[in-house]
């Protein structure tokens, strides 16, 4: 069996990787929306003077971080809506509950890590412009927001393109709850149609394309806006 | 990079990717005194682990070791994912596949197969509640089943129109089907007859479809052109069918005394040609 290119431009198969295609995006892009704000709100809490925050922050990390990422795929799909009372749970199960468990793992995982850029970031920031800001009368938050956070930013940008690019090539783990992201979609052409070298070559270069574009856009934006040395 | 280390990332590359191929395997396997045998350990009664000896054991373990005791080689058993079935195989892996593995045309083109080894039907089990009593009514309904078999295909041709969404393993759909995230599970007959011979007391609340979606000859899977391999298999197959222990084999797993309970035996060991 010879390479078979027109597969992959037109035709049933064709029509399934881009539907996994577009699905993997979507996933993508949906967890990166939830998990910025989350990984911000811990790194707060991880770097506020209140020690329960902090505990708190810690544990969200922590415990997240070393968990595989497979494990938490699995649960949020076969353990944790399990626990949902009836109702809800028949309601969910009707809808699409694997892209929602999926999302739902993905964005805990991200934001884990992504907290921890951000945190590392804001203390790259002397603590000198803190205190600073604090003893001309600016609040905690607004100080962060104000002083500290604009500095800051330069410095984890990078780290975070890193980041978003683990979540596009995670999103692929989610073939194991029955999302038909372009993993799913791949191995299904490959058990359909036994074209396996098409299919994986064309779930490659998708992924392969859009790291490469993450990473183009994340060299453009330490070109544009370095980091500034105190 | 220098040019050297170029050339040697390159011949590196060029040994991974390149596929074992030996001049013949009978040989190989009889010189190593071992054959590998790929199973699925997931799929009662077929292969699957025995909760009391952790051991993988079942008809398709049973039919392996006979073949490796005829060969006068020990028997090893390597657990396979159903989608990693036939690639591995292919790739020289394991020497033979004993692992729920149907036999059809499609698949004539990448490996060959033994004399048929179980013939079942491919059927869908649904909740009660539901109220779906016939393959049909499963349109625009959530379909759940294993992945990379053909279960899947089989679904799609009996129902276009069916979600069907695919797990690693049997079990995992099985319990996606118990948990209420899909109205149906698919899966090879004697499979889903054990499935609900373990349900117990929620037997009342599951109905396993009458319709076969497909009849499917299970065979044993050889590499392509391994004819001396073939004919060994095959002949230990004709042995174990003529002494009538093929047949004890079946009631043992099959038998109206496992979970399966099957009463009649409607095949006998005895072709390797599938209707196209």
């Amino acid at each position: 069996m010879s390479f078979n290119l027109d597969l992959l431009l037109a035709g049933t198969y064709h029509d399934w990787l881009i539907q996994g295609l577009r699905l993997s995006l979507g996933m993508a892009g949906i967890t990166l929306l939830l998990a910025l704000p989350l990984a911000v709100m811990v790194a707060m809490f991880r770097l506020s003077p209140v020690r329960a925050l902090q505990w708190l922050g810690a544990m969200f990390v922590e415990s997240i971080r070393n968990v595989p990422l497979l494990a938490h795929m699995l649960f949020w799909y076969f353990g944790a809506p399990e626990l949902l009372p009836d109702g809800i749970k028949r309601w969910l199960y009707a809808g699409n509950i694997e892209v929602l468990s999926a999302i739902a793992a993905l964005t805990l995982y991200t934001a884990a890590y992504m907290a921890e850029d951000i945190r590392s970031g804001i203390r790259s920031i002397s603590n000198g412009q803190f205190e600073a800001g604090r003893s001309l009368g600016f609040s905690f938050l607004a100080t962060m927001r104000l002083i500290i956070l604009p500095q800051a930013l330069r410095v984890t940008i990078p780290p975070l393109v890193s980041q978003t690019l683990n979540l596009w090539k995670n999103t692929s783990i989610a073939t194991v709850i029955g999302v038909g992201e372009l993993m799913y979609q791949a191995a299904k052409v490959e058990s359909t149609a036994f074209r396996s070298a098409e299919a994986f070559a064309f779930a490659t270069i998708c992924y392969l394309s859009v790291s490469l574009i993450l990473t183009g856009l994340g060299l453009l934006y330490r070109h544009r806006f370095p980091v500034r040395t105190a | 990079m220098s040019r050297t280390r170029f050339i040697c990332i390159m011949i590196l590359f060029a040994t991974f990717f390149t596929p074992l191929t030996y001049a013949d395997q009978l040989a190989d396997i009889k010189k190593k005194g071992e054959i590998i045998v790929g199973v699925l350990g997931t799929d009662e009664p077929n292969s699957f682990i025995d909760p009391a000896t952790r051991k993988i054991v079942g008809y398709d373990v049973d039919l392996s070791e006979a073949i490796a005791k005829k060969l006068g080689v020990k028997l090893t058993l390597k657990q396979l994912s159903v989608a990693a079935r036939i690639p591995e195989l292919e790739q020289g892996r394991i020497d033979l596949l004993a692992a729920s593995l149907t036999h059809n045309k499609e698949r004539e083109a990448k490996i060959d197969f033994s004399l048929t080894t179980l013939v079942t039907g491919q059927r869908v089990m649904v909740r009660k509640d539901s109220g779906i009593t016939s393959v049909p009514q499963l349109a625009g309904k959530k379909v759940l089943t294993v992945k990379g078999g053909t279960q899947e295909p089989n679904i799609r041709k009996a129902v276009p129109t069916a979600d069907v969404i695919t797990f690693e393993t049997s079990l995992q759909a099985f319990i996606g089907l118990q948990q209420g995230k899909g109205m149906g599970y698919v899966n090879d007959e004697v499979s889903l007859f054990n499935n609900y011979g373990k349900l117990g007391d929620a037997q009342k609340d599951y109905i396993i479809l009458p319709q076969n979606l497909s009849i499917e000859p299970l065979a044993l899977g050889i590499r392509k052109g391994e004819a001396g391999l073939k004919k060994e298999v095959d002949d230990a197959l004709r042995v174990l069918e003529k002494s009538g222990e093929a047949e004890k084999l079946f009631f043992k797993w099959y038998g109206p005394n496992s979970k399966v309970k099957l009463d009649k035996r409607t095949f006998k060991i005895d072709s390797d040609k599938v209707d196209g």
